[in-house]
């Protein structure tokens, strides 16, 4: 619809009038009268309107966002320190394990020595082919034999008890990481908020696949987590071995 | 046989050390990354690379890249132990002259097969 500015009559609103006026439709002349006067912009208003509004609505948006500034300020630096907890236990109990393992490794390969020691002699024995000094040689290596093997299987028994105790940071790095998933959900919930309130979806376009997180050089991405899902990935040392295989390697 | 075993994490290194202790590799050394490891492939001489990929500083694949372009370690025989599993990171590997891959979590079954197969083609 034209939109007449007020004191300039066009000659079809003039005609309209005069129409109206013929017509003995009072109404309708007053209504024209009115409108050539206070030009119609209805419309612009209702616009400016609607803008007024959502520039409210997204205010009150980021103010219902403050969350974000503890998020960023509080949660995600306490997050960080939660992880590295994660890192440095983990360590430790790795740490802890295979210094149990590697005092163990010595103290099995001397036992299994002195068995092989004293096998030759023994298999005589049991088949009646031992003389008498090397079968009192034999009653002082087994006699030797016997003692450290008490001895060991005790100690290694206390140590396996440290090694089974290293693995207490299951428990403990387990409930860290899940509160920071909780927190990961959290900034995840208010990023999508920020997004609709900037009017961009969040949604991806549709029929598009997810998209691939973000790699480094080289393509590094470490550990594979979701294999079942990729497509460009291998699942195991047998997918390794059959896709060099099948490049001639 | 002198060996460099090239990971950021102690850890897994001392892991690995073992494992080659157990196969018979005794003298073993150590690096945190490419970087370290260039310089000390470069001053002795190793007969043997075990590397991870993903490391901060000079990458696995670049190691690999740097050790067959310098004609003093080209001979050098190197295998990759590492998370990294996209097929375009194994081709790239291979292209790049690796002499084995081997993907993490591994098994000491595992570095026995690649090792022995590794030696086996050389010998």
């Amino acid at each position: 619809m034209n939109i007449a500015t007020a004191g300039h009559v066009s000659l079809e609103q003039a005609k309209s009038l005069v129409e109206f006026l013929e017509n003995d439709q009072q109404d309708k002349a007053d209504a024209l009268i009115a409108e050539i006067n206070t030009p119609n912009n209805s419309e612009l208003f209702a616009e400016i309107g609607k803008l007024t509004r959502q520039l409210h609505d997204s205010l009150n948006n980021f103010q219902l966002d403050s969350r974000l500034n503890d998020l960023a300020k509080a949660d995600i630096p306490d997050a960080k320190e939660r992880l590295n907890y994660v890192i440095t236990r983990t360590e430790e109990a790795a740490n802890k394990t295979m210094d149990v393992v590697e005092s163990i490794f010595p103290v099995i390969d001397d036992l299994s020595e002195q068995v092989q020691n004293v096998a030759p002699s023994w298999d005589k024995l049991m088949n009646n082919k031992i003389e008498l000094p090397e079968f009192k040689e034999l009653c002082v290596d087994i006699d030797t034999l016997l003692t450290t093997t008490g001895k060991e299987t005790q100690h290694i028994h206390g140590l396996m008890t440290d090694v089974l105790m290293a693995q207490d940071f299951q428990d403990l790095t387990g409930q860290v990481i899940r509160k920071v998933i909780d927190l990961v959900h959290e900034v995840e919930e208010s990023l999508i908020t920020i997004l609709t309130a900037c009017g961009i979806s969040a949604e991806q376009p549709n029929g598009e696949k997810s998209v691939s997180p973000k790699v480094g050089d080289n393509l590094v991405e470490g550990p594979i987590v979701n294999t079942e899902n990729r497509n460009d990935v291998v699942e195991d040392q047998d997918d390794v071995d059959d896709l060099l295989s099948s490049l001639g390697f | 046989m002198k060996v460099l075993v090239v990971d950021d994490f102690s850890t897994m290194r001392r892991i690995v050390k073992n494992l080659l202790r157990d196969l018979g590799f005794t003298n073993i050394q150590e690096a945190d990354d490419g970087s370290t490891a260039l310089p000390m492939l470069q001053g002795g001489d190793f007969d043997f690379v075990v590397t991870d990929w993903n490391m901060p500083g000079m990458q696995g694949i670049d190691l690999l890249k740097a050790i067959r372009a310098d004609s003093s370690l080209a001979h050098i025989p190197v295998l990759l132990i590492t998370a990294e599993a996209k097929k375009e990171q194994i081709i790239m590997a291979a292209q790049a002259g690796v002499n084995g891959y081997i993907v993490k979590p591994f098994t000491a079954g595992t570095l026995k097969t690649k090792i022995d197969k590794i030696f086996e083609r050389l010998a």
